[in-house]
């Protein structure tokens, strides 16, 4: 989810109307964009937007672009994307592109009204897109240069590591790509992306001046826009021809918005691509998408009209065609996230806003209910109370040493491949080492404590598809002076007998429990669980300094055996 | 007083004060020993007694004598049974022992101060002097006289009873006082204890209170709580209860409770209930099928990295992917497969979709329940724990619980959904006025925040929902439109328990669970 700064007055001259600030939080729902912060001091707002499959909103001109066709109800024409536009500059794509970085677009704004704030804007969305969309430069990535400075035919092609040297944007030495790949922070940053290669891309123009090293830097002679430039190459490269696509068309139009004139570039591939080997951008093959009114009528919930439908669908952004029988949607270039006509559904409901829709109630009734293992746990926890013991609520990512003490032999956790902190590095396996936990932080509240939880746990399980299994499991356990395994079976007795479960004891070892003093709890032939006295050495790994008794009972085991 | 407040004072008399004030029957006026004799009671109860019928006006203190006696203290009972410093010192060297201040600490077992004190006073006082090589000599005409007397006052103090101060001569009480121990002093030798013995005599009032009391006394014998013998014998018929001081804070119960969050939680769970939903459940270890891809979330998307999700260690992966799920939801993200999309248009990799993690949201269940062949019409919801990949902190717990569920059925549409929200507000969150909002999830199409307006929080997230998109039903075998819907709970949560940190509703303090209160329904 993107977060952009953008000057109130450079948003409100986009979108061609003074609003306030109120009207635009409202506006702001066209672009699912939320207002985060307004300065009025420094004019700067803070525009978060939640759609990571819209990367044309995630600049001014976008949000604008969302808003203005709103309040005017007409869609901008782009007449650049129009067929036929004939391309007069052309780049050279070389072989070997395609092995490393295959695809480029690129186009020419002229006349760009440049100040700090368009600026600001065009860094802003080139650093977006290229990191958000663009996966960290590797999908695709944004070089922006002075145009004047440029002799077209322009170069894509590989050169060795120090074949060539230019001076890259923030030194001011000339270095070899494999200096700038040693040195420059980009370079460090983002080396990871071309490094596998033998060699690496560079844009060359025709009096062989170094444009940039992509995706990495431009050099600073050619490719550093100031404020007083009026005439800017844009070129778009990257691993995906969709996505490349998309992106130079964003930017297209966006320079367009801001009263550029856009001229288009021929990229001449020596191989094959999905759109030919002759490709002029920006590149638009108009894409449409066709509906049926009544699914649409369905999928909202009330009748739409095909004037109305038309109405909305064009005040955001689309142009439609068609009658009731079968709709034509065309979707503006700069868009390429509509998959489904599902998707149109929601751009209506936007268009017209999500408050004019009347909520009603789904008819169908059904019957509610918590499952078996639930109402288990509900009744055991009831019981638990009862017996006076307070309930505790655990979390279940812990560390190994929380448990480590408590395996049996053989016995492993669920543990976190990635580890954050080694805090929270493992899955509880019992629910007992968080009451004992709880025993360690309460030294100091008065006794008897008596304690329990029913909580899940994950246990390894190989014979399971997923090779781990979730149980639910009801710990309890007792501190005080006197507490003692007699006290604790007590309570764990009338707990079985309410339940309905015939057990008997079986003397058992524990890492836990003090040796004769530790029993599993049998009903049949299944094992449902354990009780004992705390070893005092588990204790004093906890600086826990009460004697302690516990039993701790798998709930699942007792639902299967009803 | 009025004859009625005597009798009242009578009735809630604790048996001491009865005990106390039955002493005065021969004497208007005793001294607290003379009470002890006649009474019996012991001196913590006496005062007790006389501190509580002297705040009732009944007696008031007319005396005061002060005894003082002399005892040892334990440095005092030592020196009785060794000697002092200064005469173990003395005598050594009369024996023609030679050693010097260091010898006397490594091997005589004395405190190095007292060591150096002793030695100081008999330097000073011209007993001894200190030679060549550090060694003490006893001077020739030493006169060792007063630390003698010193040694004869300590004997005459017996070791385990006081003398009195008046019985000992002039000259001994000077030596005592010189050495006696003082409350923030190293060590004196002699304990002075002044005692107060105070006389207590019965007021006009507690005259009165004690006729009254003795012609009670006479009929009925008092008791202080009722027992299984004198219901079985009647004995109860002869008996006063005494009346308790029912304005006393009572002592601090331990009762058997469940966890506030819990409580919560379990009030959430029966409100979804009653609106007809069923509960679900899912395993806390996922794979990233129905995690993620079932969802529709394609494998680049950005949340699906090292950097959003626990993986597991071991095992990495789960045996297979059921059947014939993973070919259907492939085919969505590939091209649309059946689902009318165009999909995401990019190799999906069974591999990955097999991989382990934490389960990251509870959206996972939902897609689990679709394909197990859900009820249509039918209503669904779970709180599951779920992970993410973030620091912990005040707004994140290590692991925290989602409230989420779907809705499917014919009639679910968009106006449908919104209906279901603002159901999902006035119950869950009891708020009276809603706005909804775009919003984006890989899953569902359209997208909808709620925001409601919380009687105390003002404007707020409630949660997030939508129509899950034909290329998540689809494949999972459901033909019928799914609301998919989630809830923010935890923070109505906390401000229900009044806490800050939501890493308190995980608390492991006793004390803290234990006093949290929780005000649901409000």
């Amino acid at each position: 989810m993107p977060t952009i700064d953008i000057k109130k007055k450079d948003l409100d001259s986009l979108i061609g109307r003074k609003l306030s600030v109120e009207a635009l939080e409202k506006h702001l729902m066209l672009a699912k964009a939320e207002l985060k912060e307004y300065n009025a001091g420094t004019d700067g707002l803070k525009v978060e937007l939640s759609d990571s499959n819209r990367p044309d909103l995630w600049c001014a001109e976008g949000v604008a672009r969302q808003i203005r066709v709103a309040l005017t109800g007409k869609p901008e024409e782009y007449s650049f994307f129009k067929p036929g536009h004939k391309a007069t500059r052309v780049i050279k794509v070389a072989k070997d592109m395609k092995a490393v970085r295959p695809y480029i677009a690129a186009c020419i704004a002229f006349g760009i009204r440049m100040n700090d704030d368009v600026l600001a804007q065009m860094i802003q969305s080139q650093d977006k897109l290229a990191e958000i969309f663009g996966r960290q430069r590797s999908t695709v990535s944004i070089g922006i240069y002075e145009m004047d400075k440029i002799a077209f035919p322009i170069d894509y092609r590989l050169a060795g590591p120090d074949e060539l040297s230019f001076t890259p944007l923030g030194m001011d030495e000339k270095l070899t790509l494999g200096q700038i790949l040693e040195r420059h922070p980009k370079g460090i940053q983002y080396g990871g992306i071309v490094k596998p290669f033998k060699k690496y891309p560079v844009l060359i123009d025709s009096m062989n001046r170094i444009l940039s090293f992509p995706p990495i830097i431009n050099s600073t002679e050619i490719g550093e826009v100031k404020t007083n430039t009026r005439n800017v190459l844009v070129e778009v490269t990257g691993t995906d021809q969709r996505m490349v696509a998309l992106t130079l068309n964003i930017l297209a139009v966006n320079f367009y918005d801001r009263g550029a004139e856009i001229d288009p570039v021929l990229v001449a591939y020596p191989y094959a691509t999905d759109k030919g080997t002759r490709v002029t951008c920006p590149y638009d093959a108009p894409a449409t998408i066709k509906l049926s009114l009544a699914k649409f009528s369905q999928a909202l919930g009330e009748d739409v009209t095909v004037s109305d439908l038309k109405k909305r669908l064009t005040a955001y952004g689309h142009k439609v065609k068609g009658s009731k029988t079968g709709l034509s949607i065309t979707y503006p270039p700069y868009r390429d996230d509509i998959m489904h006509p599902m998707d149109m559904v929601e751009d209506y409901a936007i268009s017209r806003g999500y408050d004019s829709f009347e909520p009603v109630m789904p008819r169908e009734s059904t019957v509610g209910g918590l499952s078996k293992i639930e109402i288990l746990s509900d009744n055991v926890r009831g019981h638990m109370v009862g017996a006076g013991f307070q309930e505790f609520v655990s979390n279940i990512l812990c560390s190994r040493e929380e448990l480590a003490d408590g395996l049996a032999a053989g016995e492993d956790l669920v543990e976190v491949d990635n580890v954050m902190s080694l805090a929270y590095s493992v899955l509880r396996n019992r629910v007992l080492p968080s009451l004992l936990n709880v025993e360690a932080a309460s030294s100091k509240a008065f006794y008897p404590h008596r304690t329990f939880e029913a909580g899940e746990v994950a246990v390894l399980d190989r014979s399971a598809n997923m090779g781990t299994r979730t149980d639910l499991n009801l710990a309890a356990l007792i501190a005080h002076p006197t507490a003692n395994f007699s006290e604790m079976h007590s309570t764990l007795d009338v707990l079985l007998y309410y339940l309905g479960v015939e057990y008997r004891l079986e003397p058992a070892e524990s890492p836990f429990f003090l040796p004769g003093r530790c029993g599993k709890v049998i009903a049949g032939a299944i094992e449902l669980g354990y009780i004992g006295e705390l070893r005092p050495e588990v204790l004093e790994r906890r600086q826990i300094t009460m004697p302690c008794a516990a039993f701790e009972i798998y709930l699942n085991r007792i639902l299967a055996a009803r | 007083m009025t004859p009625s407040e005597q009798n009242k004072l009578i009735e809630s008399f604790h048996p001491l004060e009865n005990k106390l004030l039955l002493s005065f029957s021969r004497s208007g006026s005793l001294s607290a020993s003379d009470i002890i004799a006649i009474s019996g009671l012991d001196e913590s109860r006496l005062d007790m007694a006389t501190g509580w019928l002297t705040a009732k006006g009944l007696i008031a203190v007319t005396g005061e004598t002060v005894t003082t006696s002399v005892t040892l203290t334990e440095t005092g009972a030592d020196y009785r049974e060794k000697g002092t410093p200064e005469i173990r010192i003395i005598t050594a060297l009369r024996e023609g022992k030679q050693f010097t201040v260091k010898d006397i600490i490594q091997t005589w077992g004395m405190d190095p101060s007292e060591v150096s004190s002793a030695t100081g006073s008999l330097k000073a006082s011209n007993v001894i002097s200190i030679v060549e090589g550090g060694k003490l000599r006893l001077n020739p005409d030493a006169d060792a006289g007063r630390y003698l007397f010193v040694g004869k006052v300590i004997e005459d103090v017996p070791a385990d009873a006081s003398l009195a101060w008046p019985d000992i001569s002039a000259e001994a009480q000077a030596v005592i006082q010189e050495n006696f121990h003082k409350r923030g002093k190293g060590k004196g030798i002699f304990r002075i204890t002044e005692k107060k013995n105070r006389t207590y005599s019965l007021t006009p009032d507690g005259k009165d209170v004690l006729r009254l009391l003795r012609e009670r006394g006479a009929v009925t014998e008092e008791a202080s709580a009722l027992t299984p013998e004198m219901l079985k014998q009647g004995a109860w018929k002869n008996v006063r209860f005494r009346a308790y001081n029912i304005s006393l804070s009572p002592p601090r119960a331990s009762i058997g409770r469940k966890h506030p969050y819990r409580e919560f939680l379990d009030y959430v769970k029966y409100q979804f209930v009653s609106m007809g939903f069923e509960e679900m459940r899912g395993p806390l270890v996922e794979n990233e099928f129905w995690d993620m891809d079932a969802l529709y979330m394609p494998q680049f998307h950005p949340a699906r990295n090292i950097h959003d999700v626990y993986f597991v260690k071991e095992p990495s992966r789960c045996r297979e992917i059921e059947s014939p799920f993973g070919k259907q939801v492939a085919a969505a993200h590939k091209d649309g497969g059946k689902t009318g999309s165009s999909g995401w248009r990019y190799a999906f990799d069974v591999e990955r979709a097999k991989r382990l993690i934490l389960r990251s949201q509870g959206t996972a269940v939902s897609a689990r329940t679709m394909a197990a062949g859900p009820k249509v019409p039918g209503k669904y919801f779970s709180i599951a724990r779920c992970f993410r990949y973030d620091s912990v902190d005040a707004t994140h717990a290590p692991d925290f619980n989602q409230v989420e569920g779907i809705v499917l059925g014919s009639d679910i549409n968009f106006t449908t959904l919104l209906g279901l929200l603002k159901l999902f507000g006035r119950e869950v969150a009891k708020a009276k006025e809603f706005q909804f909002r775009p919003a984006y999830f890989p899953f569902t199409e359209p997208s909808v925040e709620l925001h409601v307006k919380h009687p105390d929080l003002g404007w707020m997230e409630l949660g997030g929902a939508g129509i899950f998109r034909p290329e998540v039903t689809l494949p999972l075998g459901v033909d019928v439109p799914v609301i998919a819907w989630g809830l923010g709970l935890d923070r109505m949560a906390m401000i229900a328990m009044e806490i800050k940190d939501i890493r308190d509703l995980f608390s492991r303090d006793l004390d803290f669970v234990r006093t949290k209160k929780i005000q649901l329904n409000k």
